[in-house]
């Protein structure tokens, strides 16, 4: 009986399955007050149409993206008899990118990994196949093109398409700033060793001294100088195109918007509560607010929040991890951003959710299905304490601030640390385990060598 | 200073003009049955300093203050404006004296939060009707007192007759509202309120400089039906030994309907309220003519309207709604209340009454949503939302001119938005039909016992149980970050940072 899992079955189911949706949901949106289309959508559709208009994607309020994102949806405001189709150009576009990055994630399992199709496809099918992935970008919410921009990303650094990978690491950051965080573990894992194997580049320094400049020359090899230069290339040309054609916005919107920010609504961060708490107590543009004598925090560690955040995901991950190995590196290092993060939503989830399927293979959540079960149950349980909290908040009206969201974020939060530290130890293990590691002694201190 | 004081009423109340005693300095009588209408104008050079300074840098300034109370309003006092203080401003050009404006609200109507015209107000359309203000400000306000208060110490006390002034101005503490309108063309202010049908026992003074001419009058059948017809008699005590009939006609652009609406919260209301408006009718006011059914919310910043969902056709229909027309600009979608320097917002709805035959009592629904508003101990903060103001807006036949009638009211905050030629039938607004027993009816809900406002409970931080968010969050915080550290340097400990394979070349190597 030949297997359901070869390319033609999956890639076909996947591609039913968004289709399927994308008709289920034009045929709510006709039928239906309440729309399958993501409210995000229409402010990606009338940026577009503003553009088409020669004004500014700015204009429409609550358009924090590139101008990229809206130039990109242009054909959704194609006018005459197709123009309804015209519309969901930009929920076919979002779901191609979905497939894309499935193709990105079985050829860097099966050509990187070494696994056989019928296995690579199985684990690629947690993207393509998950439901959730499906109705998002379906649904209009561009994520999953920052998912195929990430796969993209690794493709091209595990073939050593240095160029391509400095391109889309620079663009990345541009879309949505966060694939910088990519950036120290790519560099970190492109060292001679991989270079040469790759046999590209020549490696530098037959003895070309030692001490700190000498180990600095040995570290900026050819790969690594022409990734940095081309993504900052990329990033800062990008940068400065949109800031030359849309001006002071278009670095409000789409940057400082996201660092400066501190007064989000209720989402699964642990910091939310936090946030609200101090947003409320330094602001008060109304003078005679009645409350304003709130008990004020008077040690804002939410300002902190980013060192924890970025130590983990910039530096101590990737250093320590990215050169056993890359792909479930960067799932630690999205997964560790996302957590320790100062907004989060369920959209960021697509963020790690697409390098589940480099991490899984070797992951101990699967080898031992009691760990991994249980892991599954208390990231459900907790998200769905939190959401439930939230419903008789944004619903019910009741006020559920505290304890009820704050303690269950923190709850989600500890479950995500907890798994944060299970990827971390498999991804120690998954090289360790090898008989030779224990003879590898170069990078260890020698205290620690038994 | 002129005082116009007239009486509107019932043809079958009407005055025996034989009951009025009117002798040089004095009018009275008793068992006056009618409405009231006092407009009180001041020159410039009667004004105190500080409201002198004020006015001075002001181009056109008109107060609107509406109570709480339900009222019936009558011929030709019908125009609705939502309960609370409304301010429409238009600064002088070229005059950057606007900073004292909010201060002096302050002082005459109390404790507001207003920081300036260009932080707290809103601007308004201008380009299509010169005439409309500039920027539009409001605040709830249930009560004159300071108002009337300041009346007294400012304008009462220098004055020759106070005994006269009090009793005035202690009379606004039932007025059904309260205009106050300045322009610098006419370089006067005007006061003026308005009281319902009641019965009135008077001895109107006056003195040689201050004229009052006092009008009783009835209405009358108009010969048109964008007319008002008024008959009865005008008295200017000190001129004239008797009242003087009259009988006059005039276009007016605010017309009564004989339909009536409620205004409520669905509960439960949440973070997304939907305001509910029951409305009596859904017959058009005029046969012939066109005219569609509008709702005028004025919504203070803690709740407010998403524009973008106003323009899918099936959601308007759902909620019989047909367009949203206007909305304040630079509407915040995400900001919390205590971040928001504006007042909030005004829209204008066209509603889509069902289109049947008979005259059928029917419901239109306003989706809303609510900001963040500041922490409060106990976990929830009350919301006070005014009645909207709905009206019929017909236009008017080709050829009618509307020139300012004596009676009407301008700057209402939505005539502006409609062409020179329409004609507003207004429906009166009533306090839900609450079905909580009276006793409780002040203490829960939307009712607002028998107010024209609707109360919202909002679900804020309790800043009784907050105390310990900081350091618990921190707390949790750092030790997941620790449980990372930690398992980081168990594998480092056991393989160092490198990879696999590093180690196989090294050997190779050696």
């Amino acid at each position: 009986m030949p297997s359901f899992f070869s390319p033609l079955p999956v890639f076909t189911s996947a591609i039913l399955l968004r289709t399927t949706l994308l008709f289920y949901g034009l045929w709510q949106d006709a039928h239906s007050p309440l729309k399958y289309t993501d409210i995000d959508y229409n402010v990606f559709t009338s940026a577009a149409s503003l553009i088409t208009h020669h004004a500014s994607p700015y204009d429409r309020a609550t358009y924090r993206y590139t101008p990229l994102l809206a130039w990109l949806l242009v054909p959704t405001t194609f006018t005459g008899t197709w123009s309804l189709w015209w519309f969901s150009f930009g929920k076919v576009l979002f779901a191609t990118g979905d497939i894309v990055a499935g193709w990105l994630i079985v050829l860097v399992l099966t050509r990187h990994r070494g696994m056989a199709m019928g296995r690579a496809l199985r684990f690629a099918s947690i993207w393509l196949l998950n439901p959730m992935v499906a109705t998002i970008s379906t649904r209009g919410s561009s994520e999953g093109l920052l998912g195929v921009l990430v796969v993209a990303l690794l493709w091209a650094v595990m073939g050593k398409r240095i160029v391509t990978a400095g391109f889309l690491l620079g663009l990345g950051v541009h879309f949505k700033i966060y694939p910088f965080i990519y950036a120290t573990s790519v560099v970190w894992w492109l060292d001679d060793d991989v270079v040469e194997e790759g046999g590209k580049e020549k490696g530098k320094g037959d003895g070309e001294g030692s001490g700190v400049f000498g180990t600095l020359w040995r570290f900026c090899n050819g790969a690594r100088v022409k990734l940095a230069v081309i993504s900052l290339l990329t990033f800062m040309g990008l940068n400065g195109l949109m800031s030359s054609i849309y001006g002071w916005p278009f670095l409000q919107h789409t940057y400082l918007h996201h660092v400066t920010r501190i007064d989000h609504r209720h989402n699964f961060s642990p910091y939310n509560t936090l946030l609200y708490l101090s947003s409320s107590s330094t602001s008060t543009p109304g003078s005679s607010s009645p409350s304003s004598s709130s008990p004020s925090s008077s040690l804002h560690l939410e300002s902190l929040a980013f060192i924890p955040q970025l130590f983990l995901s910039a530096f101590a991950l990737p250093l320590m991890l990215a050169k056993k190995d890359l792909p479930s590196t960067m799932l630690a290092q999205t997964f560790a951003f996302v957590t320790f993060n100062k907004v989060c939503t369920s959209q960021y989830f697509l963020w790690y959710m697409v390098f589940l399927p480099f991490y899984l293979p070797t992951s101990s959540l699967l080898a031992h299905p009691k760990l991994g079960l249980s892991a599954a149950a208390l990231w459900i349980a907790t998200q769905g304490l939190w959401l439930q909290q939230a419903f008789q908040l944004e619903f019910l009206g009741l006020s559920t601030f505290v304890p009820g969201l704050w303690v269950s974020s923190l709850l989600f939060f500890l479950t995500n640390a907890w798994l944060l530290g299970v990827i971390v130890s498999d991804i120690g293990s998954t090289s360790t385990s090898s008989p030779v590691s224990e003879s590898m002694s170069k990078s260890k201190p020698k205290v620690l060598v038994k | 200073m002129r005082q116009r004081i007239t009486f509107i009423q019932q043809p079958q109340d009407s005055v025996d003009p034989k009951s009025l005693k009117v002798t040089k300095n004095d009018i009275s009588t008793t068992g006056l049955k009618g409405a009231r209408e006092d407009r009180v104008t001041f020159g410039f050079e009667e004004l105190p300093q500080e409201l002198y300074r004020v006015l001075k840098a002001t181009h056109e300034l008109h107060i609107r203050w509406v109570s709480e109370s339900p009222y019936e309003s009558i011929v030709p006092f019908v125009s609705r404006v939502s309960p609370g203080l409304h301010v429409f401003y238009t600064p002088q050009r070229n005059s950057n004296n606007s900073s004292l404006l909010c201060p002096a609200l302050k002082k005459v109507f109390g404790e507001i939060d207003c920081i300036s015209p260009e932080k707290s107000f809103t601007t308004l359309p201008i380009e299509r009707f010169s005439h409309s203000s500039a920027t539009q400000y409001y605040t709830p306000l249930p009560y004159l007192n300071t108002f009337i208060h300041y009346l007294i110490n400012k304008l009462c006390a220098p004055s020759k007759d106070t005994t006269a002034c009090l009793s005035r101005a202690e009379l606004l503490h039932s007025a059904s509202y309260l205009d106050i309108d300045f322009d610098t063309i006419s370089h006067a202010l005007s006061i003026t309120g308005f009281w319902p049908a009641q019965t009135w026992s008077l001895s109107l003074p006056t003195t040689s400089s201050n004229r009052l001419e006092v009008g009783m009058l009835s209405i009358q059948t108009p010969q048109a039906p964008e007319e008002l017809s008024l008959g009865g008699f005008l008295t200017v005590v000190g001129e004239d030994a008797s009242p003087s009939p009259t009988l006059f006609s005039f276009p007016a652009r605010h017309h009564p309907t004989s339909q009536s609406f409620t205004s409520t919260f669905l509960v439960p209301s949440g973070l997304h309220p939907t305001l509910q408006l029951r409305i009596s009718g859904s017959a058009k006011p005029v046969d012939g003519a066109a005219c569609a059914l509008h709702a005028h919310l004025t919504l203070p910043k803690a709740v407010f309207a998403d524009k973008y969902q106003f323009s899918d056709s099936l959601f308007l229909a759902s909620k019989n709604l047909s367009a949203l027309h206007y909305i304040s600009p630079d509407v915040d979608l995400e900001a919390p209340a205590y971040t928001v320097p504006h007042w909030g917002s005004s829209l204008l709805l066209e509603l889509s009454p069902p289109s049947v035959k008979e005259d059928v009592e029917w419901t239109a629904e306003v989706p809303l949503h609510l900001r963040y508003l500041a922490p409060s101990e106990g976990g929830t903060q009350e919301v006070h939302i005014p009645s909207p103001v709905l009206f019929w807006a017909c236009t008017a036949e080709e050829g009618s001119k509307f020139t300012v009638n004596p009676f009407e009211r301008v700057d209402l905050g939505y005539e502006g938005l409609f062409g020179p030629r329409t004609m507003f039938y207004h429906l009166d607004p009533e306090p839900e039909a609450s079905t909580i027993p009276a006793a409780e009816r002040d203490m829960h809900g939307s009712g607002g016992g028998g107010r024209l406002v609707n109360t919202l409970e909002v679900p804020v931080l309790d800043s009784q149980k907050s105390a310990y968010v900081e350091l618990g969050t921190a707390a949790v915080v750092m030790a997941g970050f620790a449980w990372v550290c930690w398992c980081l340097w168990r594998v480092w400990r056991r393989g160092g940072y490198g990879r696999t394979r590093v180690a196989v070349m090294e050997k190779k190597k050696q």
